[in-house]
């Protein structure tokens, strides 16, 4: 039994500490005195460097500790994965680009036609996390009005149709939001694996999609039981339809020599936010069912970080921190290890991890925390098997 | 307004060079790992263009190899400088992403990206790629398409309820909005084509056809412009074949099966042909010619240098 690794990518700016909210990494923040802000020079002059280059920095960095690759977030102010990954492709050897989109911004077949190049510009190195849930209104902003529901019916047919033009021509598909006469890729780009499929999304509607066509069904971390139940009944429904389903987690950490030192980095970050911002974090509302799990976990008004402390190494506050999950894990890099493992034993099969800031945190995360896995004198992973 | 020369790199063309698939190794030990791809190939035409001093790349969608937007991403961070320019369908997806991928890339490549839409297919060629839009209404789509794309770009709040598209409360935020949007290069000769292009095109891109049917549509293209408010650039999609006597170019010509609209003849002869055309008020060639690296660096070492000698002499006239 072998798990994936992977590490983020920050397409949406990146933060140079949890202790500070602004984007000093890049140009998502005004130049202020700590900022590498790839673009400007001391004198404000171009620079010739752009915010690529610190993203090439880290996914080198991920890929040379061992991570298999990472994720390339999608939200409205991100740099965009599908320009992101082809400008790294050649810079890197191993690394992974998982593309973070939403399948009904694009035409199938030419979202197929991207990916078979894609996968010969990188000797099929593309994966992908499929997007369905989104913002609720906000979609709007994306030129998107369908319904949450008819959005992963929609999820679902494209799909359908990216795999069965990928199977070479003469396809044709007839469906609700898709139709394809004929048509299918050329026998240069057929012969491409067709990317590896990562899924998102906790509604029941996309756990029917899910079961159909992913490959890994990934999750935001959620308390470990509750975590346990949702992947036992994806891998349940999957089975039902005479598949085999993965799941993964996305976290972040903080990964530290002592846990002491692990918490007095989360409560630095913590006592630096404003009570205002505290209540801001809680976020909007939204039709995404995960988000609003993740919404439920954060007490409105905590004063304290330890406040924020579901469990054993699980600390529920990082949304206060950045943008994204609330929940992450906190500890030495031992405990860290420990609670991966754990979450292995209860049926996690690849990761997402994440560490602010992403470059050093991948370093310390690849050497400290990966290398114990699978080496404790308990043997969890053995016994997972 | 200075002339841009851009090469065609056409990945339809030598379809076997640098492909892994392709390659036979049977006597000598090729140590190639499958690393080295085409898309090793397409940077070296990239590098061979920005070497000899083209300002950009135009790359044709070819719906039956490589994605042209995939491939102009893979290779911008290896060739410094070139303009790059990948035609699309405009079938392939959203306005709003569309944009937003344009405007990463010309964030992260110092705004060298330009956009090309691809002139309609056959109503069975759309077919196959899932494009059921009525061909009457082809025009139409492209023209919201650049709206909702521009519009996004320009600002927020935009709000947009077309035929095709819908937008509420769009726009993007900063960092995303402070670079330029790609300049809009559209094509074909039709009446409505050319009246699209008056109202959103930044240049126009023309067949290669005799001097006499460019000056028409030309012409037509000006005026339609002007009675828009806009104006419009003209260019030309050129395929040349140029060697350095009349004897070798006579033969490569009959033996390449070139297209008909081809220039032909020594490098002086092709230079003066092309600005023949600069006369006419074209201002941006993209010239292409199979055998793609070797023949940049010639046409970039050999025909280039003329050709800007000769215009730069019918701009002091002017």
């Amino acid at each position: 039994m072998t798990i994936d690794f992977y590490w983020r990518l920050p397409s949406h700016g990146c933060h140079g500490s949890l202790r500070d909210t602004a984007y000093d990494r890049g140009d998502w923040s005004p130049t202020g005195t700590r900022n590498i802000a790839p673009g400007l020079d001391r004198n404000g002059a171009d620079d010739g460097f752009r915010y690529v280059d610190h993203l090439g920095a880290i996914a080198k960095a991920a890929e040379s500790v061992g991570f298999i690759g990472g994720l390339i977030p999608s939200f409205p102010n991100t740099d965009d994965p599908w320009v992101i990954s082809p400008l790294l492709a050649r810079e890197t050897k191993a690394f992974r680009f998982m593309i973070a989109f939403q399948p009904g911004f694009l035409n199938p077949v030419h979202a197929a036609r991207m990916s078979a190049s894609l996968q010969r510009a990188t000797g099929g190195r593309t994966v992908f996390n499929i997007i369905t849930g989104g913002g609720g209104p906000s979609q709007l902003w994306w030129g998107d009005s369908f319904s949450h529901d008819d959005r992963y019916g929609r999820t679902t047919e494209f799909l359908d149709v990216f795999k069965g033009v990928w199977g070479g021509e003469g396809f044709s598909y007839d469906g609700r939001f898709y139709q394809v006469r004929d048509g299918g890729l050329s026998p240069l780009l057929a012969r491409e694996e067709i990317p590896e499929i990562w899924f998102s999304g906790s509604s029941d509607a996309a756990l029917q999609s899910a079961a159909k066509h992913a490959d890994y069904y990934l999750s935001w971390l959620e308390p470990f039981d509750q975590l346990t139940d949702k992947f036992a009944r994806v891998k349940e429904r999957t089975a039902a339809l005479g598949g085999e389903q993965k799941c993964a987690v996305r976290v972040d950490l903080v990964a530290r020599p002592t846990e002491e030192e692990a918490w007095a980095e989360v409560r630095a970050g913590f006592e630096s936010l404003s009570p205002e911002r505290r209540r801001q974090a809680r976020g909007g509302p939204t039709d995404s069912v995960g988000a609003a799990r993740q919404q439920a976990l954060k007490p409105s008004e905590a004063t304290r970080y330890d406040e924020l402390i579901v469990a054993p190494n699980l600390w529920g506050g990082f949304s206060l921190l950045r943008g994204g999950p609330a929940l992450g894990i906190v500890g030495s890099y031992e405990q860290c290890a420990a609670r991966l493992e754990e979450l292995i034993t209860r049926g996690t099969d690849a990761f997402i991890l994440a560490g602010t800031p992403h470059l050093e945190e991948a370093y310390r995360v690849g050497e400290e925390v990966l290398p114990l896995l699978g080496r404790r004198e308990s043997g969890v992973l053995q016994a997972a098997e | 307004m200075t002339i841009q020369s851009y090469w065609q790199l056409d990945v339809a063309e030598d379809a076997a060079r640098s492909e892994p698939g392709a390659r036979q190794s049977e006597l000598f030990r090729d140590v190639r790992t499958p690393a080295f791809n085409r898309y090793d190939y397409y940077a070296q035409v990239a590098q061979a263009a920005a070497q000899t001093a083209f300002d950009g790349l135009f790359l044709p969608h070819r719906p039956q190899s490589d994605d042209s937007g995939i491939v102009a991403a893979a290779i911008a961070r290896s060739a410094a400088r070139l303009a790059l320019i990948p035609e699309f369908p405009a079938s392939a997806g959203s306005a709003v992403y569309a944009a937003k991928q344009a405007v990463s890339f010309q964030r992260q490549t110092h705004e060298r990206l330009g956009w090309a839409i691809a002139s309609a297919a056959g109503s069975a060629a759309r077919a196959r790629d899932g494009d059921h839009v009525p061909e009457e209404q082809l025009h139409a789509r492209t023209e919201e398409f650049l709206a909702v794309a521009r519009g996004v770009h320009a600002g927020q709040p935009f709000d947009f309820a077309g035929q095709h598209f819908e937008v509420k409360g769009g726009g993007f935020q900063a960092p995303l909005n402070r670079v330029a949007f790609p300049k809009v290069f559209l094509q074909g000769e039709s009446e409505e084509a050319l009246s699209l292009s008056a109202r959103a095109a930044d240049v126009h891109l023309f067949a290669a056809a005799p001097a006499s049917d460019l000056r028409g549509l030309i012409e037509t293209l000006d005026a339609l412009a002007v009675r828009a408010g806009r104006s419009v650039a003209f260019g030309v999609i050129q395929p040349v074949l140029a060697r350095d006597n009349a004897a070798d170019a006579q033969r490569y010509a009959e033996s390449a099966g070139l297209p008909g609209a081809a220039i032909t003849g020594t490098y002086a002869e092709v230079a003066q042909r092309l600005a023949d055309l600069a006369v006419l008020g074209l201002r941006h060639f993209v010239l292409a010619a199979p055998s793609s690296l070797e023949e940049a660096y010639r046409i970039g070492q050999h025909v280039l240098p003329r050709f800007r000698a000769l215009t730069e002499r019918v701009a002091a006239a002017a």
